[in-house]
């Protein structure tokens, strides 16, 4: 059984988080808690433990219903971004399915892959 | 909305705010407050754009507000939205803790060296390298992706306001 498929999703406040087999994780609804790293940073860096275990050549991030979210969110993203980064052996495509229709998605990620562009990737939907 | 709907902005308004409000440092006011303005800048000046700006704008500057205010019962916060029919203005007045005011000065100096977009790449590049720190990315996000200049301002009794200043 894949270990990324496992991973135990946090009940978040005004959030809806589902993952799917073998390497998807779609977040939706709005981050504003004072410290959402509470929730998630478990979370993510459960999921990017259980990618590296499964060996998975991507993972994909769909983030396009987050309809908004506070600054201490995206730190949680740049925080995954850095991860992959920083791994010395197997390393996955971080993938972020992202909304050309909200505004917020469009400014981070676009600074987001300056940042790590050799372990990110961007696919853009409407 | 149709046209008849949409309220006018006067030059002659311009003295007085569109939008004045004083409410309590509690976070769970921030939401409803954003969402306000959201709706508030959709209603008035009828363009997605300035919503989703002002949503940046006010989240960040009340949620800084919020975190670092004082617990004295003055310290109450103050949000004006003022339009003079080509820019807008958010003002956020508040009481901070006088340990945060120092660090919100340097903060504020340090985004302003660089172009919006440029301090907020490197405000990515330092979270990244400081990855126990708190993250600091709200101010340069206003500039960038709110297109607003931020200044600070003391006031007597130790408030601060902090305006944002975009176009419309």
């Amino acid at each position: 059984m894949s270990q990324f498929s496992g991973v135990q999703v946090p009940k978040a406040e005004s959030i809806a988080i589902q993952v799917t087999a073998p390497n998807q994780v779609k977040l939706s609804g709005t981050i504003t808690q004072k410290d959402p790293a509470q929730d998630l940073a478990g979370f993510f860096k459960a999921l990017h433990t259980a990618a590296l275990a499964d060996k998975l050549t991507e993972v994909r991030a769909d983030v396009s219903g987050l309809t908004f979210v506070n600054s201490s969110a995206i730190r949680l993203f740049v925080d995954w971004a850095t991860w992959v980064k920083n791994e010395r052996g197997h390393r996955y495509t971080l993938r972020f399915v992202t909304s050309r229709n909200v505004t917020w998605q469009k400014t981070s990620f676009m600074a987001l892959m300056s940042l790590a562009k050799d372990v990110l990737a961007l696919e853009h939907v409407t | 909305m149709e046209n008849a709907e949409k309220p006018s902005i006067s030059r002659k308004q311009a003295p007085y705010p569109l939008v004045f409000m004083r409410f309590r440092p509690a976070w769970a006011y921030i939401d409803g407050i954003r969402e306000f303005g959201r709706f508030f800048c959709q209603t008035t000046f009828g363009t997605q754009e300035l919503a989703d700006r002002a949503c940046v704008v006010l989240q960040e500057t009340l949620e800084n507000a919020v975190k670092y205010s004082s617990n004295s019962a003055d310290s109450e916060l103050e949000l004006s939205i003022e339009s003079d029919g080509s820019n807008i203005e958010f003002s956020v007045s508040s009481l901070p803790d006088a340990s945060h005011l120092s660090s919100l000065r340097e903060e504020l100096n340090g985004i302003q060296t660089l172009d919006p977009e440029q301090a907020y790449l490197a405000a990515f590049i330092r979270a990244s390298n400081e990855p126990e720190a708190s993250a600091r990315l709200g101010l340069a996000r206003i500039r960038y992706e709110g297109g607003v200049e931020l200044s600070m301002k003391e006031e007597t009794g130790g408030r601060i306001r902090i305006t944002a200043t975009g176009k419309l």
